[in-house]
Order: structure tokens, then C-alpha cells, then sequence
């Protein structure tokens, strides 16, 4: 095992502590204790997993699933493999959009949906603290119903779940790992609980190839993992496989024992007060490979043994614990500022009667350098958070994009242009489909999707504010790049005829795109600028009229032809 | 080794056991309020005073509604017990509370009290148990008036105060006023870490009755032991993950379902190991942990265990007598040092937490080095800025306006400068919310006055850019509680206040220029109603007051700035203190024109 190196800081891991302060709270005493009750009471349903409601304080209410007795010994005849759900695909992620459950948990599932479209309208209305529970199937429905929950609740409600589940076993292909949902869950497995592995040791669905992955069970939540001699919480999905696949080696043979949850709980909450046998030597030199392997030891895995690698753990941890809300606020100020930056250089190159696209096109001034280590700093950044949007559930990603398009959509806006100056200074043609980069094509879509479910402001109360404005579509320049090839191969003395048919073919259309931009006033004014590319490709486009399509006329046409442009953006009089 | 308990915690070993003996006798003497005693010390023949605290074992006088009793403190007189950064305030056990204020008036007119602060004489207060809560308010209760600083003992006392409390005591420097003894294994310093409940009665029944002497040797209660060590343990487990950076955003959801007691240890804690040893503990956090790792059942079967929490509460007195003469004193910060360890009995896994506890403090100091860094940047940046602020007055225009307009080069510097020094304030209070600095960072002089300065120069810029981009529309008034002003600036704004000892909202003159951009907006939405000609002569008087103490700069009297045009433009009768105000509009011209004439 590599150790830390000299100067960096300590880690630790606090694994162990969270299970202590599981344990010791009474919260998981609370989930657990309706659940021989319930297993003990009456069948109200005709179906091997009853459930109840109940609301030990005016404020809360717990929500109990448990299996009958006797199927709690022969749980899963069969159903172990995953069945495609498309139902659940909200909990999809760019990587694995399809979602699979466990066939015997979603069998079940679906013959209670009645009842618990019930119990959800019910919960919907109520506020406070709501724990779901459940056992070993039971909890597996439990997770399904909080999930079930989760996406049909909004964000002003005031109900706070929690799931916990006892003995589960694993429900589906979906990790949840980048969503905040996953905090939502909690999994009690006792290593002595053949249950929760059935599948894994089953050999159906083990992970034995990354290809294979996109049908294997995952684990998704919190795993309060325990043994006769203490527990340890993880929630990285891939350790916690493990751990899981290792326990399931070794209680293989053992499937008729019934494990009682409520026996190991007791037993845990006195071992949270107990010394243990060894008292403390020395100081730990490195507390988080110390204590993660003390910690992984208690739950009865050897992680030399067991291939289990905690170097890579702390190097993680590591990079988890640089992230912090002091240097997410620095970032947002520095973005803010690159932004400012951008907006300056656009400012004086208008100034200058120039638009900020030829300006950098042509690299008039001396801080061009820097702008392109500003949109370099900026298109990192939005490319980090459409990648954190992806790694979410669609339906969180969704509004986790919500929150930031605008600002996404003027960066789009602002740095595009300067992309584009430097795909045709290189000599690039086409740039809309061999040079976009997918974080553009990307927040275009999102814009669009946006603008489509909002009423867009009419172009009148946009006149007035048209000189300040971005221009609308980021690839404008594009277009007028290609324009300008065009006129150049009409013009061109080797073109032929064809060439020259298309090439007046490919204007005609721009002349009808430009039109539609003026009139909803979706341009910048600074195109009209005398030196700008438009202008440029306006005097080549007015030239090859007059040569070869002497009475040619359009509305874009006499627009320029009329100096109307003069006016264009300026504050109608009142 | 070697140090006595006396030199840490800066009072003389002479005082600790009579002190701890007066606090036994007051602690059983309910008759009385408190006891007083003298103490001369051989070596120089001062002398010092020491109150101490009777008790009560009645449950009503240990918990209250709601649960642990928690009431907010921060008013009157312990208004220092709150956090200047969206913590809010200090809690403290109510019922403990009640019984300091039951004691406070006698106490203020004890003759002893005049004497000993007219002669300039050590003042203590102590409490053993129950008398600790007391001695423990009565010491901040002077503290805050800023009487000649007492000192404060406590043997056995419960926990009084919250997170904040602790973070407010040692913000203010006073942390080091207060020390607590505590037996390895005595219940009562644990028994606030865990809910009031049936096993707290017994355990105070049990003690009512043995120092009421009705009963000599009552029938100890058992089973308690489980209850409150497995709550304490929830607790430390708690604050050890934090402790650990640990990053399982399902710890705060579990938070939510469990109420968790709000008492945290504050001051320093003399831990007496039972075998003569003393451990002399500052770090909060550190105290915590070993205050219940060090209680963990061990060899020894549960029920022995409980009947030795029950009787090492009335084991200080012995356990002093024998620790005092020894010397055998260990402090423990510093890092936790091994044979300490094995005197208080630790496990491998409460070694991890003090550790962490430790780490937690270095990383703050290394988080300190790294904003005394920005210190230096934050200076550059305002120097420039003040440069800025100069130019701008040669145009007539100010630097508010010209700032607003952005037409200038300069203008646009100002801009990159003040997302800058946004960046870096904050960073600042995000770690001052997630304490990740000093506690006494915000009282420090130079943040103090380094923040203020900030706000004055900058400020104005944020409210430019603000009402520039008409923000007002999407997000309402610049100041609103809790709206679109920018923390970092409340917060700093709080630091000033609570140094000056003034109002909270008092020192609002870096929002001058939003006062008047939102009035302006208001005029014209609503005309001359009687709220707006209200606030339009609040205007007047702070620019009056402000102009007068200087913290508002006369550039915004400048003839061209907005505040000027739109106050030539009101209406006569809605500005009162017209001609005042139009003599410093003409004094301010009087001093550009012949600025610009040299």
C-alpha cells in the first residue's frame, strides 16, 4: 500500500462514526419497530407484502412494508433478473437512460399500484417528516414507492422522506450516485442476511465486464453495512458491490436463517458505547487508510484480501474534499468576471466602429491573447456543468439546467462568435456542421426547448433594448462567413455553371435568414458596422447583382439598398 | 508534565480546591443563594473572592420545554452571544437560565462583589453540579459589562450552552475565563447530551436524595447508563463525521428525522483521570469526544460502570486534593499525546476522532493563512479602487455615477476590481458560515477595519450595477432581508455593529446609494404617499449624520450625481432640511473647483 505523501494534509474516513450515529439514534428503531407488528397483524391485502400508515406525532408519519411471514423465508422462487421499466426511466442518466428492476420486486410492485397511487395522493397533502420502511421485499417495495414518490413531488413541498430498508435486496440497474435523491435512502444489511445478495450470489447479473453493466443490479443509497461486532456506512456503489459480493461468498448455505433486524440493532447500540477490546497506541500516521481498513475489518472484510483498494479511495476523498462552497463562490466571481471581460472587448471594439467577431477575427488588439485564455476558463466551466446535468437524473438534471440556461445562453451567445472567428481564420468552411462543438449544439437545444414552453416577448419591448443586445443566434457569423464563400464562388472565374446556381441558391437563403433576424429585431446593430464581415459580404453580394442578376430584389435588398439599417435599433420616436 | 493546573488555565493552584469546597457546601446549602470566601494566597498575599452557587436537583430546574429546554440568549445583557454570520444565536438551557437570573439580582448588590472590585481583587465564581450553570452565566453576565474579568470553576457541572455559544465565548477572547473539572466517568457532565427522559429523574432522584441527607445511602437507579451515553454517542458521532470532512450528503437528511441535543463543551475542561492525573483539554471539539469516549464501557460489566457515574459525582473534592499537589498535569493540545490517552483509556477509534479534532483546528489556521494572503490583494485592490474613486470627482460625476454610465476604461477596471474582491470576500464568508476560520477571526481588528473600508468604497458599485441592469424588476428592492445584497456585505456590516456595541442595521451607510436609486423607482411608481416622504427625510438625516461622522463620502453631494439630481428635482416641501443640505451640496463644489484649480 502507497502512503501518504510528506505535506499533504491528513483524511479521514468517517464511515464508522455515521453508522455510530445511526445506531444510536432512535431513528432507525423507529423505521424497525413497526414491522413485526405488522407481520404479525392481519393480511389486509391479498398480495405477500402488506403495508400500513401510521402517525406516531401529529408531525410525522411512517409509511411500513413488510413481506408475510412465510415468504420471508422463501422470498424469490424466482424473478431475479431485471426487467426494462420504462416508467422509472426519470431516474435514467445520459450514460444509462433505461432503468431495469428486479422482475419478483417489480412484479409486486405493479399488483399494489392501485393502492399505492392511493397512498401517494394521500402523502402528497401531508407536511413534515415521512420515514418509509420496510423488510427485505417489503423494503424493496418501500424503495420503489419513495422513488414513486420522489418524481411526482415538487419542490415547495414540505414533506421530508426518508427510506429505509431492512435486508432488501439490490432493485435495479440505476445507481442514483450523482443525485441528491440518493440521500434520500438508507440500507441496513446484515452480514449474516443471505437476502440482500440473492441475486448477486446467483450468478445472473454479476458485473463481469463493463459491458455487461447496463443489465447489472446496482446498489443506490446509503449502506449501513453490519456484523456481531459493529457496522460502517458507504455509498460508493462499486465498494459497497463488493462488499456485498464478498458477504454473499460467505453466507452461501445459510439461506434458511432468518436474521432479526431489532436483535442486531440492540446489539449495535451497545456496542457504540463500548471501548472494544484494544485501547489506543500511537497516533495514527495516516488516519484514513488506518481507519477505513478498521472500519472495513468491523464488517468483516479484509481489504488486502479482498482486492479492496484504499489508496484510490483517499485520492477520492481528496479531490471530494477541494470542492468546497468557499471555492465554488470564487469560481462563480472569476466566471463572472471572464464574462465582464468579454463584454469590455466587445465595448471598445465597437468603439473602434468595429464589431468584436472582426475585431478578434482579424486581431486587432493586443488582449486578444487573453480572450482566449477567458474563453477557454468559460467554455471549461459550462462544459463541467452540462456534464454534472447528464451525470443526474433526466428529470433533476432538468432543473438543475433550469437554473443556470440563462446565463449559459448569453455565454452561447457572447463566446460562440469568437469560436467561429477562429474556425474561418483557419480556413474552415461550414462551421455549423464541421466545426460546432457539442456544448454549443447542446445549450442551443436546451434553448430552444425553453423558448418553446415560454411566451417569448414581442418584438416591440425588444427595439428598445436591441443596441445592448447579444445577437440571438450564436451562429450567425457562421452563416455570413459562408455567404461571403459563396458570392466568392460566384464570382470565381472557375466556378461553373452549377457551382454558380448553387452558390445564388445558398444566398437567396441567407438574404430570407437575415431578413427574419432584422425583423425580429434579433441582431446586434454593431453588424451594420462599416468594416464589419456583413458589410463586406453586402458590398461582394450588391456587386455580383449588379453583375449578373441586374433587377434581382428582396426585402434584404432594399433594406441595405435604402440605408434603412441607419435606424435599425435605435428607440422608435414617441 | 511538570506544568500544574494553574499555570494552564492562569489562576493560582491555591484557589482551586478551597473554591471547589465552598462550591460542595453552596451546592447543598439551598437556604442561600451563594456562598462567599476569601481566599489569600501565601506567595504574594493577594487575595482573591470566590461566589459560589447553590443547587437544585429538581428535574423542572434541569429541562423545559421545548426539548432540552433550549431558549435563545442573545439579548440585553449577553448580547455578545450570538453568531455575526447567519448562525443565529447562542442557546442555552432554559431552566438554567431562569435559576441565573432567580440569583442574579442578589449577587450584583453583594457588598463582597463592590469590595472585591474596589480593591481590585480576583473575583471567581464557582458551582459544583447544578451550582455550574450559575457560576458559569454569572461570569459572562460580567464579562459583557466589562467588569475587571472573573473567573469561573466549575466541578461536575452539566452542559449549558450551544455551538454558538461556545464559538461566541472564544470570538470575544473569553474562552480561557472558564474552566470545568470533570471525573472520568461522572454522569452529570454527559447527562445534556441526551434528552430529558425518565432516566434523567432517576438520576436526579438519586442525587436529591443523597445531598438532602434524608437518605444517606439511597438504592442507585440503573439501566440509565445505556440511554444517555447512547445519545451522547449520537452526538459525538455527529460532530466527529463533520470533524472527518465527511461528505455523504445523507448525514444531513438524518439530521432532520433526529433531534440531537444542541449542548456543546465551551472553555477549558480538566479531565481527572482517576489515578492523580489531569488533562488539560481547549479544543472544543476535542473536548467533546474524550468527554464520551472516555466514558465507554470498558472491561468492567455495565452495572459497575453506572454506579461509578453515579459516584465520581461526588468524588472532586478527593480526586482534587490528591491531583493538585501532584503536578501531574497534561495538556493535550497541541496533538493528543499517547500516555494521556491510555490514562483517560481511549480506543483506537476515539484516537481517529481527536485527530480529527485536531486536524479541524489546523485547517483552520491554514485557511487563516490563506485569506492573510488575500489580505494583502484585498489592499491593492481598494487602493486602486480609492484612485478610481478620486478621478471620478474631477468630471463632477462621482465615481457611483461614472461607474454606473461604464463608458470610461477605468470604469471597466473598477468593474474587474470589484468582482475580484467579490471573489475573494466570498470565499471569506462561506468559511465564516461553515466556521472554517478562527472564531475570533471577525473580531479581529484589522478584518474589522479592512471589511469596513470595503464596504464603504464598494458597495456603491454592487448598487450601481444592480440598478444598472434594472435587477430591481427580477428580484426586488437592493435592500431587502434577506434579498438580492450581497452577504458578504451583512455580514461585514455585522461586525462593525457588534464591535461598536450598536443596533444591528445601524451602520447602514454603505447602502446610501440604494436608499436612493429605490426611492427614485418609487416615486415614480407611486407618487408622494406619506410612507415615501418618510423615508425620503430618513435620507436626508443619515446623509446629515453620515457626511458628519464620515463613514459616507461627500462625493455623493457632487453636482452631477444622481443623488443631487434627484433631490433638486423633489418637490420643496417634501425636503425638510432643504438649505442644510443645499450648504454641504455647495461646500462639496466649492472644494472640487479648487481641487481642479491646483
Amino acid at each position: 500500500m502507497k502512503r501518504r505523501r510528506m505535506n499533504q494534509v491528513p483524511l479521514f474516513s468517517s464511515a464508522g462514526e455515521q453508522a455510530k450515529m445511526l445506531v444510536t439514534s432512535n431513528l432507525i428503531d423507529a423505521a424497525w419497530a413497526k414491522i413485526p407488528e405488522l407481520q404479525r397483524g392481519q393480511s389486509a391485502l391479498p398480495s405477500s407484502v402488506q403495508t400500513m400508515i401510521d402517525h406516531p406525532t401529529p408531525n410525522s408519519t411512517i409509511v411500513v412494508f413488510a413481506p408475510l411471514p412465510d415468504s420471508t423465508q422463501y422470498p424469490l422462487p424466482q424473478g431475479g433478473d431485471l426487467v426494462p421499466y420504462p416508467d422509472f426511466d426519470f431516474l435514467g442518466t445520459k450514460e444509462w437512460p433505461s432503468v431495469s428492476i428486479n422482475r419478483a420486486a417489480l412484479t409486486l410492485f405493479e399488483s399494489l399500484k392501485n393502492h399505492l397511487y392511493g397512498l401517494k395522493t394521500e402523502l402528497n397533502k401531508r407536511e413534515g417528516q415521512l420515514i418509509i420502511t420496510g423488510h427485505s421485499l417489503g423494503g424493496s417495495i418501500a424503495s420503489l414507492f419513495t422513488l414513486y414518490l420522489l418524481s411526482s413531488m415538487d419542490k415547495e413541498s414540505k414533506c421530508r422522506p426518508i427510506c429505509i430498508t431492512f435486508g432488501s435486496p439490490l432493485i435495479g440497474n440505476f445507481a442514483l450516485q450523482h443525485s441528491h435523491w440518493n440521500s434520500f435512502f438508507l440500507h441496513l444489511v446484515s452480514d449474516k442476511d443471505p437476502l440482500p445478495t440473492l441475486f448477486l450470489s446467483s450468478g445472473r447479473s454479476a458485473p463481469t465486464s463493463s459491458h455487461s453493466q447496463a443489465t447489472a443490479y446496482k446498489p443506490f443509497g446509503t449502506y449501513l453495512l453490519c456484523s456481531e461486532i459493529g457496522c460502517a456506512c458507504f455509498d460508493d456503489p462499486d465498494l459497497i458491490l463488493k462488499i456485498l459480493t464478498v458477504a454473499s461468498s460467505e453466507v452461501a448455505g445459510g439461506l434458511l436463517q432468518v436474521v432479526d433486524y431489532g436483535e442486531i440493532l440492540r446489539n449495535l447500540k451497545n456496542r457504540a458505547i463500548c471501548k472494544g477490546p484494544q485501547l489506543a497506541g500511537e497516533r495514527f500516521a495516516y488516519p484514513f487508510s488506518d481507519g477505513i481498513v478498521m472500519e472495513l475489518k468491523t464488517i468483516g472484510i479484509d481489504p488486502a484480501k479482498h482486492n479492496i483498494d484504499t489508496t484510490r479511495m483517499e485520492a477520492e476523498a481528496r479531490t471530494l474534499a477541494k470542492k468546497t462552497k468557499a471555492s465554488d463562490a470564487k469560481e462563480l466571481n472569476d466566471i463572472k468576471k471572464y464574462m465582464v471581460m468579454l463584454e469590455w472587448y466587445k465595448k471598445k471594439s465597437k468603439e473602434a466602429n468595429k464589431c468584436y467577431y472582426d475585431c478578434f477575427k482579424n486581431g486587432d488588439f493586443q488582449r486578444d491573447v487573453r480572450i482566449e485564455e477567458f474563453m477557454g476558463q468559460l467554455t471549461t466551466y459550462w462544459e463541467d456543468m452540462v456534464a454534472q446535468a447528464e451525470r443526474k437524473p433526466q428529470k433533476e438534471g432538468a432543473s438543475f439546467r433550469t437554473a443556470w440556461f440563462q446565463s449559459a445562453t448569453t455565454f452561447r451567445r457572447m463566446v460562440e462568435p469568437l469560436d467561429i472567428a477562429i474556425f474561418y481564420r483557419d480556413g474552415g468552411r461550414d462551421y455549423i456542421n464541421n466545426g460546432r462543438s457539442p456544448l454549443y449544439k447542446l445549450l442551443e437545444k436546451l434553448y430552444d426547448e425553453a423558448a418553446k414552453n415560454t411566451t417569448r416577448e414581442g418584438p416591440d419591448s425588444k427595439n428598445k433594448k436591441v443596441s445592448v443586445l447579444l445577437t440571438d443566434d450564436s451562429c450567425f457569423w457562421a452563416h455570413v462567413e459562408d455567404a461571403i464563400l459563396s458570392c466568392q464562388s460566384l464570382n470565381h472565374a472557375n466556378s461553373t455553371p452549377e457551382q454558380r446556381e448553387s452558390s445564388w441558391k445558398n444566398l437567396v437563403e441567407f438574404g430570407k435568414y437575415v431578413t427574419k433576424q432584422i425583423e425580429n429585431f434579433a441582431v446586434s446593430p454593431e453588424i451594420f458596422l462599416e468594416q464589419s464581415s456583413f458589410m463586406k459580404w453586402w458590398r461582394m453580394y450588391e456587386a455580383s447583382i449588379d453583375a449578373f442578376r441586374n433587377f434581382y430584389t428582396s426585402p434584404l435588398v432594399n433594406f441595405m439598398k435604402s440605408h434603412k439599417y441607419d435606424d435599425y435599433g435605435l428607440p422608435e420616436e414617441a | 508534565m511538570g506544568e500544574t493546573v494553574g499555570n494552564l488555565i492562569g489562576l493560582n493552584d491555591e484557589v482551586i480546591h478551597p473554591a471547589a469546597t465552598l462550591a460542595v457546601e453552596a451546592h447543598n446549602s439551598p437556604s442561600k443563594q451563594f456562598l462567599v470566601k476569601k481566599i489569600k494566597i501565601r506567595h504574594d498575599l493577594s487575595s482573591v473572592v470566590v461566589f459560589a452557587f447553590s443547587g437544585s436537583m429538581l428535574p423542572k430546574d434541569w429541562s423545559g420545554q421545548p426539548t432540552f429546554a433550549k431558549t435563545e440568549i442573545a439579548t440585553g445583557e449577553f448580547r455578545s452571544l450570538t453568531s455575526l454570520n447567519d448562525g443565529g444565536d447562542a442557546v442555552v438551557n432554559g431552566s438554567f437560565l431562569r435559576r441565573f437570573k432567580d440569583v442574579i439580582g442578589n449577587l450584583s448588590k453583594a457588598k463582597e462583589l463592590k469590595e472585591a472590585t474596589e480593591k481590585k481583587r480576583q473575583v471567581v465564581f464557582a458551582g459544583y453540579s447544578s451550582g455550574g450553570p450559575i457560576a458559569i452565566l454569572a461570569t459572562l453576565y460580567f464579562l459583557e459589562k466589562q467588569t475587571p474579568s472573573p473567573r469561573c470553576l466549575t466541578f461536575g457541572s452539566p452542559l449549558v450552552g450551544d455551538r454558538i455559544f461556545g464559538h461566541a465565548l472564544r470570538r470575544e477572547g473569553w474562552s480561557d475565563y472558564f474552566t470545568h473539572f470533570v471525573m472520568k466517568y461522572d454522569i452529570i457532565p454527559r447527562i445534556m447530551l441526551s434528552p430529558s427522559s425518565t432516566e434523567h429523574e432517576q438520576i436526579l432522584d438519586y442525587f436529591k436524595s443523597k445531598f438532602d441527607r434524608k437518605n444517606i445511602n439511597p438504592a442507585p437507579p440503573s439501566g440509565f447508563y445505556l440511554t444517555v451515553m447512547g445519545n451522547a454517542s449520537s452526538v459525538a458521532s455527529y460532530e466527529a463525521c463533520h470533524l472527518m470532512g465527511c461528505r455523504n450528503p445523507s448525514l444531513d437528511i438524518i439530521k432532520s428525522f433526529i433531534e440531537l441535543s444542541p449542548y456543546r463543551p465551551s472553555g477549558t475542561y480538566v479531565f481527572c483521570t482517576g489515578n492523580g492525573n489531569l488533562v488539560v483539554v481547549k479544543n472544543p471539539n476535542a473536548v467533546l469526544q474524550i468527554l464520551v469516549h472516555c466514558a465507554e464501557l470498558g472491561e468492567s460489566n455495565t452495572a459497575e460502570v453506572e454506579k461509578r457515574s453515579l459516584d465520581e459525582h461526588s468524588a472532586y473534592l478527593s480526586e482534587l486534593k490528591d491531583c493538585l499537589g501532584m503536578q501531574a498535569v497534561v495538556s493535550l493540545d497541541g496533538g493528543p499525546a499517547t500516555a494521556t490517552l491510555n490514562d483517560l483509556g481511549l480506543s483506537p477509534q476515539a484516537m481517529l476522532c481527536l485527530q480529527a479534532a485536531e486536524e479541524f483546528e489546523n485547517r483552520r489556521s491554514r485557511n487563516l493563512e490563506k485569506i492573510r494572503k488575500y489580505l494583502e490583494k484585498i489592499e491593492v485592490e481598494l487602493e486602486m479602487m480609492r484612485k478610481y474613486k478620486e478621478n471620478a470627482q474631477i468630471s463632477r460625476l462621482g465615481y457611483y455615477d461614472s461607474f454606473k454610465l461604464q463608458n470610461e476604461d477605468d470604469d471597466f477596471h473598477a468593474n474587474v476590481s470589484r468582482l475580484e474582491l467579490a471573489g475573494m470576500w466570498d470565499e471569506i464568508k462561506e468559511m465564516l458560515k461553515e466556521f472554517e476560520l478562527p472564531d475570533d477571526f471577525e473580531k479581529k481588528r484589522e478584518i474589522i477595519d479592512l471589511g469596513t473600508k470595503y464596504r464603504r468604497l464598494v458597495e456603491p458599485l454592487d448598487i450601481a450595477n444592480f440598478y444598472r441592469h434594472s435587477k430591481d424588476k427580477e428580484t426586488g428592492a437592493y435592500v431587502i432581508g434577506g434579498g438580492p445584497r450581497p452577504k458578504r456585505y451583512r455580514f461585514i456590516q455585522r461586525w462593525l455593529e457588534h464591535d461598536e456595541k450598536k443596533p444591528f442595521g445601524s451602520r447602514s451607510e454603505s447602502l446610501f446609494w440604494a436608499d436612493v436609486e429605490q426611492l427614485g423607482i418609487d416615486i415614480k411608481k407611486k407618487g408622494y404617499l406619506q410612507e415615501i416622504e418618510e423615508r425620503i427625510q430618513q435620507v436626508e438625516r443619515n446623509l446629515i449624520a453620515w457626511i458628519g461622522d464620515r463613514s459616507l463620502d461627500d462625493d455623493v453631494l457632487l453636482e452631477n450625481s444622481t443623488f443631487v439630481k434627484w433631490w433638486r428635482d423633489l418637490p420643496p416641501q417634501h425636503k425638510p432640511k432643504s438649505d442644510r443640505i443645499e450648504k454641504l451640496i455647495g461646500e462639496m463644489s466649492e472644494r472640487v473647483t479648487q481641487g481642479t484649480k491646483i
